[in-house]
C-alpha cells in the first residue's frame, strides 16, 4: 500500500480532485483493489492498474461531469495561444512551481489527465490509453493539447 | 491566426508543430526526424518555440508531484484493515 499510496493519490489531485475527494477515491481504490487482487493478471504495471480503479472511483464522484464535450480548438490557434510565431520568451516562468501548478488546473479535464499521467506520473502512452480506457493516438492529442494550453496559461494568453 | 506556415526543409511550420511531442520524445522515424532537424535549423519561429515546448516538457517531467501526507496513508491503512477485519468475519 505504502508502495502506490502517495502515486495514486498524488495522480487524483493531478487530476483535479479536491483534498478531500482525492482522499475518498484512494480509499475507495484500495479496498477494490484489495477485494479484486485475484483480478489482477499482472499485466503491464500494478500502477497502472491501481490508476484505472482509481480514476473510475474519481470519476463516480463526478457523474454529472461525465460526457462534457472536450474542446475543440484547432491545433494551429491553440499554437498561437502558446506563443507560436510570438517574440516574447516565456521559458524563464515555468521554473515558478506555484504558476505551473496553477495552469494545470486551468487545462480541461481530458488534457489535464493526459497531462498529469504522461508527464508527472511517468506513464507510457499504452498505460496511460489504458487508464483512461481510450486509444493511444488519443492520448497523444490530448497531451500535445494539453502542453500547449498549459504553455498559453502560462505566457498569459488564452487558457 | 498566424502566418507563419512556411516550408523549410522538406516540411512545413504546421507539421513540426503537429509532430513536436514525438520529437521530444524521440519517437519519430529518422526520414520525419531529418525533416525535422532541417526545418528547425533554417526556422527561426519553430527553433524558438520549439525549444520552449522542450523545455515545458522536461520541467513537467522533473516536477515532483504533491504526495500524499502520512495522515492520509495512516487513514487509508485503518480503513484497509477494517475492511479486511469485517470481510474475515464474513461466513
Amino acid at each position: 500500500m505504502d508502495r502506490y499510496a502517495a502515486s495514486v493519490h498524488g495522480m487524483l489531485e493531478g487530476m483535479g480532485a479536491s483534498p478531500d475527494d482525492a482522499e475518498d477515491a484512494l480509499q475507495e481504490c484500495f479496498v477494490a483493489a484489495w477485494r479484486r487482487a485475484e483480478a489482477f493478471d499482472g499485466g503491464p504495471s500494478a500502477r497502472a492498474w491501481l490508476f484505472t480503479i482509481a480514476r473510475n472511483a474519481l470519476r463516480r464522484q463526478h457523474r454529472r461531469r461525465v460526457g462534457e464535450p472536450a474542446s475543440f480548438e484547432s491545433l494551429e490557434s491553440l499554437g498561437a495561444a502558446a506563443g507560436w510565431g510570438a517574440a516574447s520568451d516565456f521559458s524563464h516562468r515555468l521554473d515558478v512551481h506555484d504558476e505551473l501548478s496553477w495552469a494545470l488546473d486551468h487545462l480541461p479535464d481530458d488534457e489535464r489527465q493526459a497531462v498529469v499521467l504522461r508527464d508527472l506520473e511517468g506513464l507510457s502512452g499504452a498505460e496511460a490509453a489504458q487508464v483512461l480506457s481510450i486509444s493511444l493516438p488519443a492520448v497523444k492529442s490530448r497531451l500535445h493539447r494539453g502542453r500547449l494550453r498549459l504553455m498559453a496559461v502560462v505566457r498569459g494568453g488564452e487558457g | 491566426m498566424i502566418d507563419i506556415d512556411r516550408e523549410v526543409g522538406g516540411i512545413r511550420c504546421f507539421e513540426v508543430l503537429d509532430l513536436l511531442p514525438d520529437f521530444v520524445d524521440d519517437a519519430l522515424d529518422s526520414t520525419r526526424l531529418e525533416q525535422v532537424r532541417l526545418h528547425l535549423e533554417g526556422c527561426d519561429t519553430c527553433e524558438k518555440f520549439g525549444g520552449e515546448y522542450g523545455a515545458l516538457v522536461r520541467v513537467l517531467r522533473a516536477h515532483v508531484a504533491a504526495r500524499s501526507d502520512s495522515g492520509v496513508r495512516a487513514r487509508l491503512g485503518r480503513t484497509l484493515a477494517s475492511v479486511q477485519d469485517e470481510e474475515v468475519r464474513e461466513p
